[in-house]
């Protein structure tokens, strides 16, 4: 149930990596049920200000105002610090997701199985549940990890491009899946560099450039022709950051 | 036939301190090889080593104060343990030297230390049973104390495990939930420590990490599941100690390099013969045609 409310808020948020100011004066806020698109040139701040939202990176100045419970934020990094040789099969490390919630010491009822098939069966990764981490495709790997984020029950989810190296089919099961859950009222912020993925999934976007972030409709910019390449309609995007 | 048997397997143990050297040893059996099936899975088999070295000194100034009391020694060495890698932590932090690098000097100088110390204070058969162990040296008091650690080593992992295993598999889901990774690893340093400093009375300060490493690195040749990884360890590690204390009575040889010998051999058969990833494995190795259904 998509709602008006929003449970993360940037205010006037700086942060920096080291002595160097990456991002200041974020204002904005994140509607719940909403799926909002970070965009923006390398080397901008997408990864630093989902650090920030997370709380690994100490803002400088500002604040970040989240009520969503620790235990219901999830983070999909790029650069995953998944240890693929570990020994756990698909279905423990979707089972993984309900951890936080559920405490150190109690074992898992029947009702957390059931909701671990379904939801590999939603993802369609359930002829794969015993099959250990290392011997998955990349596809296979990020709708394992997309499982466990749906066993955590996330209603903060960050992705940071989520669909880099990954084949077509696994991105139309996981746009559905993403959307599903944004429905369910989860706030969902997703790094994305295709313009065509952005137009289908996100329903805002916040560009950032020069140290500055803008929230912007997604119509916006779906008005102006979307190019084969992302790179002349990031250009203009970005060129109206100058003036905030 | 039955009668030898019974001499070989069953009669040195009619000996009081055989039987405490027994369930000592099977409760280092049931608390070292989880340890070391994480320390293997982490990348840190190397670790262990180092801990074995850094808890020397804290054992010889114990032994120097209160002679051979393996509470006074124990106490010594968990404090040098800990001592240790709290430095070489604090030194890799503040300088940015790698902690391996921290941990190698550190341990160096420990090891140095500790000989040193008990070189100045005692013989050198001493010297000899505090590197390498002796079963004779277990009493009823030790025999508590390696169970009361072995007991908090085993309740301890269970507490902490699932925030191990999310630690060792994905250290940045354990980030995201504001959990700080580094206090489940602190703590299961800690334990590397105790665990070690426990098993010194029998297998020695050198040897007590072989009880804790051959077996988790055997198992990984066994089983691909960390439940799995755990079980088989603690199977090695039992046959390893039980055999160990045997050939150690019959042939007068000290524990310690008996134990872990044995527990040698069967990472060596692992290595040859395991089901998963051994050598006769490799060998003959095939794949499941298409379609074939999953292996469970």
């Amino acid at each position: 149930m998509a709602t008006q409310t929003a449970r993360l808020r940037l205010c006037d948020l700086q942060l920096a990596q080291g002595s160097r100011t990456v991002l200041e004066h974020i204002n904005g806020e994140f509607r719940d049920g909403a799926i909002t698109a970070l965009i923006g040139a390398n080397g901008t701040g997408k990864s630093t200000l989902i650090q920030g939202i997370m709380g690994m990176l100490k803002p400088i100045a500002g604040r970040v105002e989240c009520s969503v419970p620790k235990e219901r934020r999830a983070w999909l990094p790029q650069q995953l610090a998944l240890d693929l040789t570990f020994p756990m099969s698909v279905e423990e490390l979707v089972m993984t997701g309900s951890w936080p919630s559920h405490g150190a010491l109690k074992g898992y009822c029947a009702a957390h199985y059931r909701k671990g098939r379904e939801i590999m069966s939603r993802l369609g990764i359930s002829h794969l549940a015993h099959r250990p981490l290392g011997e998955l495709s990349g596809g296979q790997r990020q709708r394992a990890l997309i499982g466990r984020t749906l066993m955590q029950e996330a209603e903060l989810l960050l992705l940071d491009e989520p669909f880099a190296n990954v084949d077509s089919e696994t991105v139309e099961v996981l746009m559905t899946v993403l959307r599903d859950m944004a429905r369910d009222g989860a706030t969902i912020i997703v790094v994305l560099h295709d313009m065509e993925q952005l137009s289908r999934l996100a329903s805002e976007a916040i560009v950032l450039a020069g140290g500055h972030a803008r929230w912007a409709p997604v119509e916006s910019f779906l008005q102006q022709p979307i190019a084969d390449s992302p790179a002349p309609f990031l250009t203009h995007a970005i060129s109206g950051v100058g003036s905030c | 036939m039955l009668t030898l048997l019974h001499e070989w397997l069953i009669a040195p143990f009619d000996y009081g301190f055989m039987r405490r050297a027994l369930i000592a040893s099977f409760a280092l059996s049931l608390a070292a090889p989880p340890m070391g099936v994480f320390l293997v899975l982490r990348g840190m088999s190397l670790i262990g080593d180092a801990m074995a070295h850094a808890i020397l000194p804290g054992v010889a100034l114990g032994f120097l104060v209160a002679g051979f009391s393996l509470p006074m020694m124990s106490l010594g060495g968990i404090l040098s343990g800990l001592l240790v890698a709290v430095l070489a932590g604090s030194v890799s932090q503040m300088s940015g030297q790698r902690e391996d690098a921290a941990m190698a000097s550190f341990f160096l100088i420990s090891l140095a230390a500790g000989v040193m110390i008990i070189s100045l204070g005692g013989s050198s058969v001493d010297l000899t049973h505090v590197l390498f162990g002796s079963i004779l040296a277990v009493n009823s008091t030790s025999l508590l104390l390696i169970a009361a650690i072995s007991s908090l080593i085993v309740i301890t992992l269970a507490v902490i495990f699932r925030a191990l295993v999310v630690e060792c598999l994905d250290p940045l889901f354990l980030r995201g939930q504001g959990v700080r990774g580094s206090l489940a690893h602190g703590v299961f340093l800690g334990l590397v420590v105790l665990n070690l400093t426990a098993g010194f009375q029998t297998l020695g300060t050198l040897m007590a990490v072989g009880l804790m490493m051959l077996p988790a690195t055997a198992a990984r040749f066994w089983s691909k599941r960390l439940e799995g990884l755990i079980a088989v360890a603690i199977g090695i590690a039992l046959v390893a100690s039980t055999g160990g204390l045997l050939l150690s009575y019959h042939f007068n040889i000290p524990s310690g390099p008996a134990i872990i010998l044995l527990a040698g051999v069967g990472y060596v058969f692992s290595a040859l013969f395991g089901s998963q990833h051994s050598l006769l494995r490799r060998l003959r190795r095939h794949a499941a045609p298409l379609g074939a259904p999953e292996p469970h």
